[in-house]
């Protein structure tokens, strides 16, 4: 119906962009995305050189300092001190290191086994699409943060546990996305071309099925990553993810929390910080999927 | 025809779309008149703003992004583009009302077809202040079906969109638009999407609607076929202009615009002197043997995916292809081409019987690098058998590469390809989306070539692509024929295509082959009753045409069409 | 219609035995000896032996995989080493609690998120529109335990009137027999001063619960809106006269809820995940809160039997989704039905 209005104005908006130059077009035309872009590299940056930007780096480890604790923000302490006196500010930036390491350890391994199985899945299908499909409508049954707790209380509680555990359960929605868009690819005549071209199974997953799953595994990747920060900061919220005196952000928030209401900065200002980043890959993402015209 | 006022009138109409902070110009002084009881066609490509036209008469057109620059549309001399919106609304269907494209998306899917219509009726009751019972609204509605040929309207009223058959829905989308008594009709491209021997049902339907009712009809199609069938005065527009305008027969006895002249030229011709025979000069020998092949699908369904029925597909199908031939396979959908190419290519297996290649059973050739360099495909779209997201090059080596070449070789050979179907060396590096529809297919055809195959099975190769294109794909395949020497399978529903393309025809009907002979035995004397009502079925462009297809009577086309007016298959 | 639901109840019955599976396994496999875990470090070898022996630990496994399916069918998932109560009782008796807040949750976003959704996509990019997009961002990207100090925060400075913790107030005299449902028990008993003190309870934890779907809900229905009106049928019945509302409200309304409904459903297993941290913050009594608490003492018939109990509540919730996009889209049960 509205191929008429489409191709006409696109054709003589745009006439000499290319697809890619129009995507990035679109992506500096949206506001959202460009702060979005902004706050993720603004955290990449925090967390790379923390200790050149922490105005008191020995506050990120059990540095105490109680002529100071408990001090509300101010000029000197931005975010405040905490109830040993250390610096909440440094602290929130090295606490984007432990996040961020959480990020690409979980993403790492859970999106290519996520990936891989979801390809399978849909390309073979028959009884490898029940067994992959069925194991993942399990999986997704579970409520992910009891999972999790559960594996990490039995394999005591740290950080590396924690990731084991949220790597679990994540590559389940990687393996849906991939297979739903698998399957959609599979009625595409490029497939069954690829076949009668004598192609093996291997070169039509990964050089012909994968690349039509690259956009929408990298806007899912982006609205992933500040899901795996706000589940890792909840596994330390409950005391189960990574222990003290590591500056995690989830683990500054359970803390502080014990000394509300009145000094209410400590459990706030890393709430606080951990939102800016989720807020951050979101709007990311967000921007990513509109540029890219994706459905995740 | 006496000077009254035209029930559509249509001045100076200038459309423009902003998107992105761009604007761009759509429509240019686009004007049109369509008097009372007239039918006239707006013929048109897509892009050529035909449906921005329609959309802009119906009320429908999405403001933003589209605005109206200038100009003015009257119906019946009242201007719609000052009514207020209430006014606008009233007309909507009962004043000019439309027959979208789609079939099956032009109902909305969670709906009953009795409440879908009840619904048009009862808010135009409403706004019209009459207060007519349910009893008498659905009374009407059967009555409304009536007049499509639906007899079991009851049983039509309770089904859902998904539940009726392709031409059964175009009938009911008529009726639909029938129902609060329109006086001008606007159809876009009526039957297009259904099968060319329904699409005739619907054309003749459409053409008595108009007649009986006293309706006028505004016709928007790019079919010159259809037009010459509907219309009594034509426009065609191209790219947002109206460049040639004039009664039927002085449009299509004598065009001017030099648009029109090509897009005249560009439909194959059925019958008379511009038909192309084709001739066989190659050696002449069996190449494929097809010796009473019958294939058999289960449907599996219910709780534990049981098997609940067969489908058969192919039935019983013997014929030979000798090399050089270029072999028209012919049928509508579900006529068991599509099934019979898939096993021509070892994608299917047969049920039974058997296929052979020079003398080899394609059971000991499936899945060999020989039968890839004997057999390859060239897809119906471009669009979906390129992988949009690999490069030209990438993808003409996909074959080449599972077929032993090495790097050096297959670079050489991609040139040499893209070279062979009058592509430009650089294209290798582009996506599909970089290139236009028949680049793609050309891209197509270097593929399934590049490992020299001594056969081309020809899926629908130009069906997707645009008229004015069409025919340099089937230059290019036939010069390709000539220096490869190869032989083409070629399967299609476009009868008047295959009259000029292929030297033989096999004719399919529900799984059987009814028909076989040279191409132009069998238009010039079609056996089968069925070939008999598919080719009659063509929409042709010329009354010396018309006169030479075969002719039917009702009772004959009765006896091999379904017809698409009674529930259930 | 009962041969779609036959089918789909199959389906999930299935998750539900492939989650028992799972878990038993899962247990198993994790280092250290249950009857270890079980008595204590300071347990004697011969005790832990003895110990295993009682916990059937010493069969084969698929004996111990067999004895313990067979426990679940009559609702025995052992005792719990924390309580030293069967667990399904310690469930049964927390059950409400979290039924109650996951229920009042799900009303809040159904209620809140799809009007606000449709609302965006009839005023697109006006700032109805971008007011709601930024409700819907502060939604997803608020971590409800972050949002549950906020909340609790605000209710000690500003709504004062709001409590922080519990499901009633101590004062007040009540128990919940009839359903265990406070909100219904206290109507069907005739107490609205029982009534308001439980609903003012929920308020805190249910919007901590519900923010993030509310968010997703609200895009969800508000792309599908947007998507929806581009259909040939939406255009069709505008150019047949149906009015604007009845459009919008009628034809395009009801299939734009198919899918928040479904997104819904998928992630109901995180609300209850979430419901871990928001029963913690607000002391709610529930099995969330049971969960947090056996988790931490390696507690593990108990954390079994939580993860179970969460699994058939997925279930259910998503049998009842079924059965509404069955309702609200006859595709649905006519792809998978017996018109075949």
């Amino acid at each position: 119906m509205s191929v008429d209005s489409t191709t006409t104005t696109q054709g003589t908006a745009h006439r000499n962009m290319t697809s890619g130059q129009m995507a990035w077009y679109r992506f500096t035309r949206n506001p959202a995305a460009m702060i979005g872009a902004f706050i993720v590299l603004s955290v990449i940056v925090a967390a790379i050189f923390a200790p050149f930007l922490a105005p008191s780096p020995q506050s990120a480890g059990s540095f105490v300092d109680f002529r100071n604790r408990h001090t509300a923000p101010n000029a000197e302490f931005w975010f405040g001190t905490d109830n040993v006196g250390r610096d909440i500010f440094s602290r929130v930036l090295f606490g984007y290191r432990v996040s961020l390491g959480m990020v690409i350890g979980v993403l790492g391994f859970a999106v290519p086994f996520g990936v891989v199985l979801g390809l399978a899945a849909g390309y073979f299908g028959g009884w490898i699409e029940f067994a992959i499909m069925r194991f993942t409508d399990v999986m997704l049954a579970i409520p992910p943060l009891a999972m999790a707790l559960a594996i990490t209380a039995v394999l005591s509680p740290n950080l590396i546990n924690a990731m084991i555990a949220i790597t679990m359960l994540w590559w389940t929605w990687h393996t849906r996305l991939i297979y739903r868009i698998v399957r959609a690819q599979m009625s595409e005549d490029y497939v069954e071309a690829a076949k009668v071209a004598g192609a093996s199974h291997t070169h039509i997953m990964f050089r012909e099925l994968l690349p039509n799953c690259v956009s929408a595994i990298s806007v899912k990747i982006s609205l992933d990553a500040g899901f795996v920060i706000l589940f890792g900061a909840a596994l330390s919220f409950l005391g189960l993810g990574v222990q003290p005196p590591t500056p995690d952000l989830g683990t500054m928030v359970s803390t502080g929390s014990e000394y509300l209401p009145e000094y209410w900065w400590e459990a706030l200002m890393p709430g606080l910080a951990i939102l800016y980043a989720i807020l951050g890959f979101n709007l990311l993402g967000d921007g990513l999927r509109d540029m890219m015209d994706v459905e995740v | 025809m006496m000077t009254t006022t035209p029930i559509l009138d249509i001045d100076k109409l200038n459309i423009s779309f902003s998107t992105y902070g761009h604007k761009s110009h759509t429509l240019f002084d686009v004007s049109m008149t369509i008097n009372e009881g007239e039918r006239v066609a707006l013929i048109g490509q897509s892009g050529s703003g035909k449906t921005v036209t329609m959309r802009t008469i119906i009320g429908t057109l999405p403001m933003p992004p589209a605005t109206i620059e200038s100009g003015s549309i009257k119906y019946k001399g009242k201007e719609l583009l000052s009514l207020s919106k209430r006014e606008r609304d009233g007309l909507k269907g009962a004043g000019i009302s439309i027959i979208l494209q789609d079939p099956l998306l032009s109902f909305n899917p969670v709906l009953t077809i009795g409440k879908q219509m009840d619904d048009i009726v009862r808010f135009a009751d409403i706004r019209y202040g009459q207060n007519r019972s349910a009893d008498a609204r659905k009374k009407h509605i059967i009555e409304t079906l009536a007049k499509v040929q639906l007899a079991d309207g009851t049983q039509i009223m309770g089904s859902y969109p998904m539940m009726l058959s392709g031409g059964m829905r175009q009938r009911v989308l008529i009726a639909m638009a029938l129902l609060n008594k329109p006086r001008l009709l606007i159809a876009d491209e009526p039957g297009t999407a259904l099968d060319v021997t329904t699409q005739q049902e619907i054309l003749d339907l459409l053409n008595a609607l108009v007649r009986d009712e006293g309706l006028s009809l505004l016709l928007i199609t790019h079919n010159l076929g259809v037009v010459r069938e509907m219309a009594d005065r034509v426009y065609v527009m191209e790219r947002g202009h109206i460049v040639e305008t004039g009664t039927l027969e002085e449009v299509f006895s004598a065009p001017k615009h030099p648009y029109t002249i090509k897009l005249m030229e560009a439909v194959p011709p059925l019958y008379g002197s511009r038909v192309r025979d084709i001739e066989n000069n190659a050696d002449k020998n069996t190449e494929i043997k097809i010796s009473n092949i019958s294939k058999t699908f289960v449907r599996r369904g219910g709780l534990l995916n049981r098997p609940i029925g067969e489908v058969q597909a192919v039935k019983n199908v013997s014929l030979e292809i000798n090399r050089g031939d270029i072999f028209g396979i012919a049928g509508e959908s579900g006529s068991g081409k599509t099934t019979l190419a898939k096993m021509l290519l070892g994608l299917y297996g047969p049920t039974s019987g058997d296929i052979q290649f020079n003398g080899k059973s394609l059971n000991e050739l499936r899945g060999t690098v020989e039968f890839r360099k004997l057999v390859q495909i060239v897809y119906q779209n471009p669009g979906s058998s390129l992988n949009p997201k690999r490069t030209i090059a990438d993808q003409l080596a996909v074959p080449l590469h599972f077929t032993g070449y090495d790097k050096a070789q297959i670079k050489g050979r991609v040139a040499q390809l893209l070279d062979m179907v009058d592509l430009p060396a650089h294209y290798a590096s582009m996506y599909p989306h970089e290139l236009s529809g028949g680049q793609k297919q050309r891209v197509a055809i270097a593929r399934a070539l590049s490992v020299e195959p001594e056969i081309l099975v020809l899926d629908e190769p130009t069906s997707a692509l645009d008229v004015l294109v069409q025919n340099t794909v089937i230059e290019l395949l036939h010069r390709l024929r000539e220096e490869l020497n190869l032989t083409y399978v070629f399967i299609s529903h476009d009868l008047s295509l295959m009259r000029n393309f292929c030297n033989k025809i096999a004719v399919m009907f529900r799984g059987e082959m009814c028909e076989l002979g040279a191409t132009k035995d069998v238009f010039a004397n079609p056996q089968h009753n069925y070939t008999q009502a598919l080719i009659s079925s063509i929409p042709v462009i010329s009354a010396e045409e018309e006169n030479l297809k075969p002719k039917l009577t009702k009772q004959e086309r009765a006896a091999v069409l379904a017809t698409s007016t009674a529930l259930g298959k | 219609m009962f041969y779609y639901l036959l089918k789909r109840a199959a389906s999930l019955f299935l998750v539900l035995v492939g989650l028992a599976i799972l878990i038993f396994v899962i247990a198993r496999i994790v280092p250290g000896d249950p009857a270890r875990i079980a008595l204590g470090p300071l347990a004697s070898a011969e005790q832990v032996a003895q110990m295993r022996e009682q916990m059937g630990l010493d069969l084969p496994f698929h004996t111990q995989l067999w004895n313990y399916l067979v426990g679940l069918t009559h609702g025995d998932f052992g005792k719990s080493l924390l309580t030293s109560r069967p667990v399904s009782a310690d469930i049964m008796q927390a059950l409400p609690a979290t039924l109650e807040l996951v229920l009042f949750t799900i009303v809040i976003q159904i209620v809140l998120s799809i009007p606000l959704g449709v609302l965006a996509a009839i005023y697109r990019d006006t700032w109805v529109d971008n007011v709601s997009r930024i409700i819907s961002l502060i939604g997803v990207v608020t971590p409800g335990f972050v949002l549950a100090i906020i909340l609790q925060l605000m209710a000690s400075y500003v709504f004062t009137f709001f409590p922080v913790t519990g499901r009633l107030d101590g004062g007040l005299d009540f128990s919940a027999d009839v359903t265990g449902l406070l909100l219904i028990d206290s109507i069907l008993a005739g107490r609205p001063d029982v009534f308001g003190d439980a609903f003012m309870h929920l308020i805190l934890p249910a919007t901590a619960l519900a923010a993030a779907g509310i968010g997703q809900v609200m895009r969800i229905t508000r792309s599908s809106m947007i998507e929806l009106s581009g259909r040939d049928f939406v255009e069709a019945s505008r150019a047949y006269g149906v009015p604007e509302r009845v459009v919008t409200f009628k034809y395009m309304l009801r299939l734009a809820c198919v899918a928040p409904l479904t997104i819904l459903g998928l992630e109901f297993a995180s609300l209850i995940g979430n419901a871990f941290i928001v029963e913690f913050v607000f002391s709610w009594p529930g099995i969330a809160s049971y969960g947090v608490r056996t988790i931490l003492q390696k507690d593990l018939n108990a954390v079994i039997g939580v993860v179970l109990v969460s699994g058939l509540f997925f279930v259910i919730a998503n049998l009842v989704i079924d059965i509404l996009l069955g309702i609200l889209d006859p595709r649905h049960r006519l792809r998978e039905g017996a018109s075949k």
